[in-house]
């Protein structure tokens, strides 16, 4: 009994929302403290076995069983997955938390929203719990379903409709890839479980095949990560409640493809990641690094901007797993988990407090009137662009030195995209909290309640700390990882550099008196910032070119042959056909008795011919 | 003994001349003195095969009766027919069956 | 035991039809007892129950059992939907109840015979049983061009039942046994047809048809948009399996040797439910209105159940994986599709309209209505927890199980088709045609969100502000019913096997 205790991990949050959806639909706050109750009781059950408990492994569950071939489900409790349990709890039990002061008052079906979050929090276990690819690919699509209905709780306004359409679509458009990569993996290891894999690998090292299911098992990352060229729907995602950004479109969902890499690195071994698969991974990753990091450097919203910087550090972390450097990716997912949920977390508080509002533009000098948000968002701004001491400064360094290490383009990239993280975060800092309010509404904002400012207090220590050694070594989801200590090395100079190039910009352009009193972005005419806020219009082309032209018209052009040649063909030409014959055999039929008397006597004297002939 | 195969070819010829009257034949009057004629032959027949397939001069009655069978409801047949003549006669005037194409056109 | 099935909804609707007991209520009596006494024969036959007392019934050519591959999950099936059915019946006037009463037993009493017969005769009968109350329904009731949609899928299912009579009537003369189980043993002792290329193509073009395999696919999206909802609901649920379950047991006839008796069939098969997948997956997504969509949607996902079976057929009837992946999906797929004709109906009699361009914003006034909506919908994309995810899922797997890379060399008949197999390991036929029928992933994805989005989200419109009546209790257990059916089969999908 006691060894099956796992499994609560993914019982327990499901349990939660089918109560809230089923039972407590008419009762917000009681649903609330259901899911709330399981987050936290799940959280305390991933400390305990961090701590050393020990239950003896969980039993699989025949879920399909076929004779022959059985499709089991069952947990892998390892240090990767137990540890990467802790972020994925720990966070969302905050966010839970935090969700109470900030959907306070709103209008919504709540017990809806909550039920959400359980989903939610059952299928990011599901994917990080799994030892094989089914369970794994039962939470992937499980937390598309849920991501799906927390982007589109406010259904009732068309940008959240559409947002949340357009991330389950585009998700689908990377499972396309992930489930035919899964079936290759089936054929190359003979099995889908992960202890089954490491060397069982029935084709050589190296070949087309194992290259084509790595970078088919990449598309369901590319997706679920919102890699180039999937990218488009993570900014859209915004449109949902800010603790859903957080939770799922900052911390935990979007970083399950960069777990999904490692767990596959770890289980396959490192050569079944052939020299081109990597090569792409590690492309795209940069390629994705650097045009967010761009994009969000002329936005001007303030979840956008976030959004944009989420897309710029996964871009990191993927590109370290396609060096081959699994350890720096979870090490800085880890990090960056931490850090990006509380800087989603306080730009939600500032949400809240100035009416909904989320142009930076219209705010200004926030740091006045809540100072402790501010100081918050401020550390989680420090660790984003790697100010030293804090804990994506680690991070961000070990991947850096990798890519020093195999790769010296994608080392520059790392470089270039670091420079821009610092202009971009400094210019929101300094539009947002600097200078006077712009507008009533931010004049009027005010501190937030405990409900709020408490998992921020959290997470803002957690963000400082997380990267050394002596809590790093215990809590990054990695087996037997060590935090290296700061060297003065290239890559520390590169990135200080980096820090100091970004930041100074960003003062210079936006520090001025002029700008901090603008209405609008200074930079906001120049052709260049109309391409970046465009998003480089690839959310243009999907929109119109793919989507409006080539689905619309070609779906029209197959739905017209469809009706017009095979309907025609065969419904009509059937119809034709009977008819005709309908005609030719009514000639016969006359009405004459005489005729049907006759034909009568021909035909027995046909048959009586035949009879005497054959017989 | 009349060979069996000269009573078939009598009662083939009797059915040949009530079927080709029964086809040719536009009164239906001559058409169910055809009929009745095909009916005789068919009795003919088996009048004959009855005695054929008898022992020792004593016929087999399963024919016979059937024979007897065939008349009876000719004769009903008859009857009947008749009826429909005449009621035919009074609504055209006239017997012709080629003039029976109400229900095709 | 088994006879009563079939019994009481005759009947029942003899009750209805001759002396006029009240339609829906004698109707619903009826579908409570046939499921109660299904339910209760598969629970107890799965318990071990004497077997024997099961399939007895005298010497009657309508001799049913349950030991056929794939009755159980097919007859539970038939009394789910009908009883959901009834449930949710709601008729224009007194006459359309009764009649649509009666319709609804008598194609349940037809499907049932069909699922359970144990003999040729039988089990071509009553599936014409079934079909004929759907052809006067719908030309008695339906929607639009009634006669003509009705016309039209009386001459596709009519000439297909010819086709599918020809190819049995081969089967039983060259078997020389009209009972499947004979026929198996005749089978395994090493009996095949001689004619096996004629037969296999008469009854996959006549199965083919009744399943509207792409091109013979034009009767049924717009029949099924325009019957009445109970009929739209037990042909597109339960009916249309027919053709599947009837090309699985002569499958399981076969057993090993059924790759030969199939033989070039297979491919072509291939080649067809990719047009159903991905063609017909693309008219869907071009489709205005609700119904039709939903119509189409039905059509497109026989491509999966028809990729099962390809696989099953490919492994000579050793790939359980694909047989009871594909049983699943039947069974699945015909309660989703059924939840949603329901519900479409429900929407239409609120708003008065389906159009996609006139309804939006439903979800304010009717929330249970877009919670089981959403339900249903992402349950017939595939989504995990829901039954359809555990059909589709075990699909795709069971297409790979049997694969090796590098173990075949292809050899297609088009050179880039031959590059990509050979690119991604030497892919044969089954496996290639799952990599492009992936692909419906997708599009199911994106008619099936669309038709979300525009129904239920956004701003409320004119005729949805309208829509205040509430669901009723029925209708409430009606969709209630099929849900927690879904729910339970994709959660613990093991209690069928």
């Amino acid at each position: 009994m006691m060894q099956n205790l796992p499994w609560l991990f993914l019982v327990l949050p499901l349990a939660a929302a089918a109560v809230d959806w089923l039972l407590l639909a008419r009762s917000p706050r009681a649903a609330a403290g259901v899911s709330i109750a399981s987050a936290l009781v799940t959280l305390a059950l991933c400390i305990a076995y961090l701590c050393g408990m020990q239950t003896g492994a969980p039993a699989a569950y025949a879920w399909f069983p076929a004779q022959g071939f059985d499709l089991n489900l069952g947990l892998l409790m390892d240090a990767l997955s137990m540890k990467m349990m802790l972020v994925v709890t720990g966070i969302g039990a905050l966010v839970h938390i935090f969700s109470l002061g900030y959907m306070k008052g709103d209008p919504s079906n709540l017990s809806r929203y909550f039920a959400g979050l359980s989903i939610f929090m059952f299928s990011m276990s599901c994917i990080v719990l799994a030892d094989s690819l089914v369970l794994t690919f039962i939470g992937w699509e499980m937390v598309g379903f849920s991501s799906y209905l927390l982007i589109g709780h406010w259904y009732h306004k068309d940008a959240a409709a559409d947002a949340a359409k357009k991330a389950f679509i585009t998700n689908r458009v990377g499972d396309f890839g992930f489930l035919i990569g899964i079936l290759l993996t089936l054929g190359i290891f003979g099995s889908l479980h992960y202890a089954d894999m490491a060397g069982h690998m029935k084709v050589a090292a190296g070949s087309p095949v194992l290259t084509a299911a790595m970078l088919c098992l990449f598309c369901g990352a590319v997706g679920k990560s919102a890699q180039f060229p999937l990218h488009v729907w993570l900014p859209d995602a915004m449109e949902g409640p800010t603790p859903v950004s957080a939770l799922i479109h900052a911390a935990t969902m979007v970083a399950a493809g960069v777990y999904m890499l490692v767990r596959l690195q770890v289980s396959m071994g490192l050569d079944a990641f052939t020299d081109t698969a990597c090569c792409v991974i590690a492309g795209i990753g940069a390629i994705t690094a650097l045009l967010s990091a761009l994009m969000a450097a002329q936005q001007d919203d303030i979840k956008r901007v976030l959004a944009y910087s989420t897309l710029s550090q996964l871009g990191y972390m993927i590109m370290a797993v396609g060096l081959l450097a699994g350890e720096a990716a979870m090490f800085h997912l880890y990090t960056h988990a931490w850090f990006k949920a509380l800087l989603f977390l306080a730009a939600g508080a500032i949400i809240v407090r100035c009416h909904h509002e989320q142009y930076i533009w219209n705010m200004g000098g926030l740091r006045k009137k809540m100072p402790l948000t501010v100081l918050c968002f401020l550390s989680g701004t420090c660790a984003l662009v790697a100010v030293p001491g804090f804990s994506g400064f680690f991070s961000k360094e070990s991947i850096l030195e990798a890519a020093w290490e195999r790769s010296l383009p994608l080392f520059i990239l790392g470089i270039i995209v670091a420079a821009f993280t610092t202009f971009y975060m400094v210019r929101l800092c300094l539009v947002a909290f600097c200078g006077k309010a712009r507008t009533h509404e931010a004049e009027q904002a005010h501190e937030p309640g405990f409900t709020m400012l408490a998992p921020l207090f959290v997470l803002a220590i957690l963000s400082i700390i997380s990267g050394y050694g002596f809590v790093a070594d215990q809590l990054v989801p990695y087996a037997e990882f060590h935090a290296e200590s700061a060297e003065w090395s290239a890559t520390l100079f590169a990135g200080l550099g980096a820090l100091i190039v970004g930041g100074g910009l960003a003062w210079l352009i936006y520090g001025r008196p002029a700008s901090l009193a603008a209405k609008s972005d200074p930079l906001g005419a120049n052709r260049f910032s109309r391409v970046l806020r465009q998003r480089l219009y690839i959310d243009a082309f999907y929109d119109r070119v793919l989507v409006g032209g080539v689905q619309y018209w070609f779906s029209c052009l197959v739905s017209c042959v469809d009706d017009g040649i095979i309907r025609r063909l065969i419904g009509q030409g059937l119809g034709l056909l009977t008819a005709w014959a309908g005609h030719l055999l009514g000639r016969i039929q006359d009405g004459s008795l005489r005729g049907y008397t006759m034909m009568t006597a021909l035909g027995v004297l046909i048959l009586m011919l035949i009879l005497i002939i054959l017989f | 003994m009349t060979p069996l195969s000269h009573y078939l070819i009598f009662s083939a010829l009797l059915f040949s001349i009530g079927l080709s009257g029964a086809i040719m034949r536009r009164n239906v009057l001559v058409v169910l003195m055809c009929l009745e004629l095909m009916l005789t032959g068919a009795n003919v027949a088996l009048v004959a095969f009855s005695r054929a397939q008898g022992l020792e001069g004593v016929p087999v009655y399963d024919a016979q009766v059937l024979a007897l069978f065939v008349m009876a409801i000719a004769a009903a047949e008859v009857a009947v027919g008749l009826a429909l003549i005449v009621a035919m006669f009074r609504a055209r005037r006239g017997v012709e069956s080629t003039s029976l194409t109400s229900l095709k056109d | 035991m088994l006879i009563w099935l079939i019994l009481i909804p005759v009947i029942a609707s003899a009750l209805i039809g001759f002396l006029h007991t009240p339609g829906r209520a004698t109707a619903l009596v009826s579908s409570l007892l046939t499921s109660l006494l299904g339910i209760g024969s598969i629970v107890a036959l799965s318990l071990g129950a004497d077997g024997e007392c099961l399939t007895h019934i005298g010497d009657l050519p309508i001799a049913l059992t349950l030991y056929l591959p794939l009755s159980k999950p097919m007859l539970l099936l038939t009394v789910l939907v009908t009883l959901a059915a009834v449930l949710g019946l709601k008729a224009p006037d007194a006459a359309a109840e009764r009649s649509w009463s009666i319709s609804t037993l008598l194609i349940s009493a037809g499907a049932t015979g069909a699922f359970l017969a144990d003999n040729v005769v039988a089990f071509f009968a009553f599936h014409e049983l079934a079909l004929i109350p759907t052809f006067v329904m719908i030309g008695m009731y339906g929607r639009g061009e009634r006669r003509t949609i009705a016309w039209r899928m009386t001459l596709y299912l009519g000439l297909a039942s010819m086709v599918l009579l020809a190819g049995l009537l081969l089967l039983y003369m060259q078997m020389g046994t009209t009972r499947f189980l004979e026929m198996r043993v005749m089978a395994a002792m090493g009996r095949m047809p001689v004619s096996t290329c004629l037969t296999a193509g008469l009854l996959l073009v006549g199965f083919g048809t009744l399943v509207s395999l792409f091109p013979f696919h034009s009767w049924a999206a717009p029949a099924y948009a325009s019957a009445p909802t109970p009929i739209a609901m037990m042909h597109a649920g339960v009916l249309k399996k027919f053709g599947l379950y009837g090309l699985i047991l002569v499958t399981c006839i076969f057993g090993p040797s059924c790759d030969e008796f199939f033989g070039c069939w297979t491919n072509l098969l291939l080649l067809l439910l990719l047009g159903n997948v991905l063609w017909v997956g693309c008219v869907t997504i071009a489709q205005s209105r609700l119904d039709t969509m939903l119509g189409n949607s039905s059509v497109m996902h026989m491509g999966y159940i028809f990729l099962g079976i390809a696989a099953f057929v490919t492994s000579g009837a050793t790939n359980a994986l694909a047989y009871q992946g594909a049983g699943m999906l039947m069974l699945a797929h015909g309660l989703s599709i059924a939840l949603l004709f329901l519900l479409s109906g429900q929407i239409e009699r609120r708003t008065g309209t389906l159009e996609f361009c006139a309804l939006g914003g439903l979800a304010h006034k009717q929330p249970l209505l877009g919670f089981f909506f959403g339900l249903a919908g992402l349950a017939s994309i595939g989504l995990p927890l829901l039954a359809n995810f555990v059909g589709e899922f075990s699909i795709f797997v069971s297409c790979f199980t049997g694969w090796e890379p590098g173990a075949t060399s292809p050899s297609f008949c088009c050179g880039w088709l031959n590059s990509l197999a050979k690119m991604l390991g030497g892919l044969g036929p089954v496996q290639l045609t799952l990599v492009f029928a992936l692909w419906g992933l997708v599009i199911s994805a994106i008619y099936m969100l669309r038709a979300i989005r525009r129904i239920f989200a956004g701003a409320p419109t004119a005729v949805c502000e309208r829509a205040t009546l509430p669901l009723s209790f029925a209708e409430i257990c009606s969709a209630a019913l099929l849900s927690a059916v879904l729910l339970l089969l994709g959660i613990a999908p093991g209690i069928l096997a």
